[in-house]
């Protein structure tokens, strides 16, 4: 559904992605592994129509995204979820999903939207009047997914949802996000932790200083010695 | 003890005034973090047009009104363009000096369109002035209050109960994250200015029409006393904007009269010296910088 191809993005002279080709296929999770540096947030940003790629493509279902900005990448389908989560902490919770509803006019839809989302995060619906800012960061990562899906999105892409969590707390995010995607959402993810991600993922890709080192299964992956190594300590 | 009292009530009224415009400058610094110093002469200028029109057409006050709003918006929208939009986020420091060009450029029109330098202008209605037990209350501040007071409920409603208003709050609060969401920021930035120009148009009419008359000096006075408010009531807080104005008006007014005019400015200023000294965040910025501290502490 998803596919981008060779896409080059620089920083500058500095080309953060030198050729990346990888695809989201519909209904499933696709997981981006890859070191600090490598190129996973660029890839990310690409897409959402953060940063404006040198050359190559980002097609949705055929229809290229490339050079529409984020604004009209969201209306779309492709909703990001930005590492360190990013809520707008004195805004409360329910404006904060408000805000992720910018693409869409219509009220009565949106209505229903937070009501499903406060029957999946019933924690939310707790705190809608509090100010983002207050809530604890487990809360605060479900209140950034929870944004991003007043979006209606067709794939969600999320940047390490794992990142400055408690374990516990990362495997109840992880649950959560293969519900959404039980529920039909495609899952674009980035994610150090490559446990997780070899449980969950459907597809993985490996992304080493811009480029694409590996594709394939969680299964092909773990048996592929060296990266078997390098990655997951053995 | 009945002059400080209606020292306190004259101040209220005028320093509402004070309040829009320093609404007018907390708004803007909240979505774009940086300073526009030409607010003031902005504002100036749509009087200017106001006046020229009056002048020359002897038009009707409420119209007099309207146009100070419609060339105080065009003119906010061209110093958006100009001084904002067209320089990047992380180089505020040249949309400010940029925003004291334009300053100079607005008063030059000014004075090319009146070059009497002071104009008549004209009040909505005849000033009256009438008791309330023993305290006396001008109309057109009593009106000023009123104005100022639906101001900033429908400013309050704007922001809280809007789309573009939860937007701006959004941009506002994290740029980076509204601009992931989707929020188009440079479309946020136009409408804060054409919501800012309004208030300040209001506000500087009111003024005006209290004092009858316009100076090209009048975008200086007006930056002025907006920032001189916004820094009292604390960078950033909306309610510190307007209880930084009321403040300044209350100030001056007490100065005014029991010190005399020439100390009225100087009062003003010495408390915002005080007030840098003792708690720089203004009023309503201590919680702001106390929650940074707090930050800090947890990392």
């Amino acid at each position: 559904m998803l596919r981008v191809e060779n896409l080059v993005t620089a920083y500058g002279k500095i080309k953060a992605l030198r050729g990346v080709t990888l695809e989201a296929r519909e209904g499933e999770v696709t997981c981006l592994l890859g070191p600090n540096g490598a190129g996973k947030t660029t890839t990310m940003f690409s897409i959402a129509g953060i940063l404006r790629p040198t050359s190559g493509d980002i097609t949705l279902d055929g229809e290229s995204l490339r050079g529409l900005g984020a604004a009209r990448v969201v209306g779309k389908g492709v909703a990001l979820v930005p590492e360190n989560r990013l809520v707008f902490p004195q805004m409360t919770v329910s404006d904060n999903l408000h805000a992720g509803a910018f693409s869409r006019r219509d009220d009565r839809k949106r209505q229903r939207d937070m009501e499903k989302i406060y029957q999946r995060f019933p924690v939310l619906r707790e705190r809608s009047r509090q100010p983002a800012g207050t809530l604890s960061g487990g809360e605060q990562q479900m209140l950034a997914i929870a944004r991003a899906l007043m979006a209606r999105p067709r794939i969600l892409l999320m940047d390490e949802p794992s990142i400055g969590l408690a374990p516990i707390i990362v495997a109840e995010i992880f649950r959560i996000i293969a519900e959404i995607n039980r529920e039909g959402v495609s899952i674009l993810l980035v994610e150090q932790n490559a446990r997780m991600a070899l449980k969950f993922a459907h597809r993985l890709y490996l992304i080493q200083q811009g480029e694409i080192t590996f594709s394939g299964t969680p299964d092909e992956l773990g048996q592929d010695e060296v990266i078997q190594r390098s990655y997951l300590g053995g | 003890m009945t002059d400080f009292l209606q020292n306190c009530i004259d101040g209220v009224m005028i320093g509402s005034s004070y309040a829009l415009l320093a609404l007018g400058f907390t708004i803007i610094f909240g979505v774009m973090r940086r300073l526009n110093l030409s607010f003031g002469p902005t504002i100036m200028l749509g009087a200017f047009g106001g006046a020229w029109l009056y002048l020359h057409f002897n038009i009707n006050p409420w119209l007099v009104l309207l146009a100070c709003i419609v060339f105080t918006v065009a003119a906010g929208v061209y110093v958006e363009r100009l001084c904002f939009n067209a320089i990047k986020r992380n180089v505020a420091i040249t949309s400010m000096v940029s925003s004291f060009v334009i300053w100079m450029q607005l008063e030059e029109i000014a004075i090319h369109i009146l070059p009497d330098r002071t104009s008549p202008f004209p009040p909505l209605f005849a000033s009256l002035s009438f008791e309330a037990g023993p305290f006396y209350v001008r109309s057109e501040y009593l009106f000023m209050f009123a104005v100022a007071v639906a101001a900033v409920f429908a400013v309050e409603r704007i922001l809280h109960r809007t789309w573009f208003g939860l937007r701006l709050r959004a941009v506002a609060e994290d740029p980076r994250a509204a601009a992931y969401m989707g929020i188009n920021a440079g479309r946020v930035s136009v409408y804060a200015f054409v919501l800012v120009s309004v208030l300040g148009a209001v506000a500087g009419y009111l003024i005006l029409a209290a004092d009858q008359q316009v100076t090209p000096f009048f975008g200086l006075w007006a930056t002025f006393k907006g920032l001189i408010a916004m820094m009292l009531g604390g960078m950033g807080s909306l309610p510190g904007a307007i209880i930084g104005g009321l403040l300044l008006g209350v100030i001056e007014t007490q100065s005014l009269w029991y010190f005399g005019n020439e100390y009225k400015d100087l009062a003003a200023y010495l408390v915002l010296f005080l007030m840098l000294i003792a708690r720089p965040g203004g009023i309503m910025g201590q919680r702001l910088v106390e929650r940074r501290r707090l930050a800090f502490r947890r990392v």
